[in-house]
C-alpha cells in the first residue's frame, strides 16, 4: 500500500484550506495525504477528512489523518499518523484492525525500533532539517541518522522536517522511502507545480539509482 | 440507539472542571470516591488541554476508579480513546463528527452531544444519539462561551420534541433543579457547581432527593 519508490507526502499547513492545497498537492504527483490541523473541531475534521480521502481515491493516493482515529475511522480514511503525545500504538492498532495504515512520529532509531515492534506500518522521521513549521527545542537530525534508523527497522521511513527541492534527495539516499512536506508546498507560489518539482526530483533520482 | 438510554441513564452528570494540571485526575478521582452507590452518575472527563495520550492515561485511571461505584464514565468529544480505553461513553460536542459513522467502533458505548440552540438539539436527536444535554438553560461563566441562556421554555420546547432524554446544563442549582424536571428534562448536568469536594457530600443528597423521589 505505501509506495515502493522514492514518494511525497504532503501535510496539511495549519493556516490554509486543506482539501483545495491537497488537490493541488494530488494533481503535482504526490503519493500521500495527511490531514494534521490540531485546533479544528471534529465536523470540521470530518468534513475535510471526507472531501480529502475522494481526491485520494481518484489520484489512486493514500490519505491519512494526524492523530484523530475517530475522524479518520468515521471518515473511511486509510490511515492514520501518530505522534508520541497521541493515543499509544498499540491501542489505536486495535481500533484500526489490520487493514488500515498506522505511522508514527519517532525522533531516534529506539523509538523507531518500538514503532515498528508496536504495529506502525511505516515512520515519519524528523526534523531532519531545521525548520520553520514547527516550534521545535531539540537539534535537526541530519539526513545521514536515517541510515542508523534503517538498520534498525524494516518498515518505510518517511523523512520529515525542512526538506525542499534544494535537499529532497539526501534523505531518500540515506535509506528514506518517501519524504513529507508542509510548506515546501504549501508555501510556495505555485503548490501544484511546487509537488511536482519534488516528485521529479525523486523520480529522475530513482531511474539513476537503476 | 445502542441500548436503551432511557432506563439506564443517569440522571445526574458531573463534569471534570476542565483544571486538571497534568492528567493525574486527583480531583475527580475525589469526586468518584466520594459517589454513593444509590445516586446513579455519569462522570464525563472533559479537559481540552491534555494530548490524546494523556488523555488515554487518565482514562484508564478513572476506570479502574469507578469499577466498583454506580458510575458511568463519559470521555469528551474523542470517541476513539474512550473506545480503547473501553470507557462507558463519549459525549460529543456540537460541532462534532456524525455520531452514525462512529459506532462502527464505539459498539454499544453510550454516544451523547451537546446542543445549545433548539435547532441544533433536533438535529442531534435525529443523528442517533442517546442522549442530549441542552444549555445553557442559565447564566453561568463557565458556559457563556456558548451564547444566551436558553431558559426554561426553550428547554420544555427541546424536551417535547426530541425522544431520547435531555439533561439541562448552565447555572443549575438544587433550586433551578424542579423547575428543569418540570420542563421535561431528564436529568440536569454541572461543572462549577461540584468542584468544591467540601459541598460534594451535601449535593449529593440534595440531588438523590431531587432526581430519584
Amino acid at each position: 500500500m505505501i509506495p515502493s519508490l522514492p514518494f511525497l507526502c504532503l501535510i496539511t499547513d495549519e493556516s490554509l484550506s486543506p482539501v483545495d492545497l491537497a488537490g493541488k498537492a494530488l494533481e503535482g504527483g504526490a503519493a500521500m495525504i495527511q490531514l494534521r490541523h490540531k485546533y479544528a473541531n471534529g465536523e470540521q475534521l470530518y468534513q475535510w477528512a471526507v472531501a480529502i480521502q475522494a481526491l485520494c481515491r481518484k489520484h489512486k493516493a493514500i490519505f491519512i489523518v494526524n492523530d484523530r482515529v475517530d475522524i479518520a475511522l468515521a471518515a473511511g480514511a486509510d490511515g492514520v499518523h501518530l505522534g508520541q503525545q497521541d493515543l499509544p500504538a498499540a491501542a489505536a492498532r486495535k481500533l484500526l484492525g489490520d487493514g488500515r495504515i498506522m505511522g508514527i512520529s519517532v525522533s531516534s532509531p529506539l523509538e523507531a525500533f518500538a514503532a515498528e515492534k508496536n504495529g506502525a506500518d511505516y515512520i515519519g522521521f524528523g526534523h531532519i532539517f531545521p525548520t520553520g513549521s514547527k516550534a521545535k527545542t531539540n537539534d535537526p537530525v541530519g539526513p545521514e541518522s536515517i541510515e542508523n534508523v534503517r538498520a534498525a527497522i524494516k518498515i518505510p521511513i518517511i523523512a520529515i522536517g525542512g526538506i525542499s527541492a534544494k535537499n529532497a534527495l539526501l534523505p531518500i539516499n540515506a535509506g528514506a522511502s518517501g519524504i513529507a512536506v508542509i510548506s515546501a508546498v504549501s508555501r510556495a507560489d505555485d503548490p501544484k507545480k511546487a509537488a511536482r518539482e519534488l516528485v521529479e526530483l525523486l523520480q529522475t533520482n530513482n531511474e539513476h539509482r537503476r | 440507539m445502542s441500548i436503551d438510554a432511557s432506563t439506564v441513564l443517569p440522571r445526574l452528570c458531573i463534569i471534570s472542571s476542565g483544571n486538571d494540571p497534568d492528567g493525574s485526575g486527583l480531583l475527580i478521582r475525589r469526586q468518584i470516591e466520594l459517589l454513593r452507590p444509590s445516586l446513579p452518575s455519569l462522570m464525563q472527563i472533559r479537559e481540552k488541554h491534555l494530548d490524546a495520550s494523556t488523555l488515554f492515561r487518565l482514562s484508564l485511571t478513572l476506570k479502574a476508579a469507578a469499577a466498583s461505584k454506580n458510575v458511568q464514565i463519559i470521555l469528551n468529544e474523542r470517541a476513539d480513546i474512550a473506545a480503547a480505553a473501553a470507557l462507558d461513553g463519549v459525549h460529543l460536542r456540537e460541532s462534532s463528527a456524525p455520531p452514525d459513522r462512529l459506532r462502527s467502533f464505539t459498539g454499544r458505548m453510550l454516544i451523547g452531544k451537546s446542543a445549545h440552540s433548539a435547532e441544533s438539539a433536533l438535529n442531534a436527536a435525529h443523528s442517533g444519539v442517546d442522549y442530549l444535554i441542552f444549555g445553557p438553560v442559565f447564566d453561568t461563566p463557565s458556559k457563556r462561551q456558548y451564547g444566551n441562556p436558553q431558559g426554561l421554555v426553550k428547554l420544555g420546547e427541546v424536551c417535547r420534541s426530541v425522544s431520547i432524554p435531555v439533561l439541562a446544563i448552565g447555572g443549575i442549582t438544587p433550586e433551578n433543579t424542579p423547575h428543569c424536571l418540570s420542563a421535561g428534562a431528564y436529568g440536569i448536568a454541572a461543572l462549577s457547581l461540584f468542584s468544591d469536594t467540601t459541598r460534594f457530600p451535601g449535593l449529593l443528597t440534595t440531588f438523590e432527593k431531587l432526581l430519584y423521589s
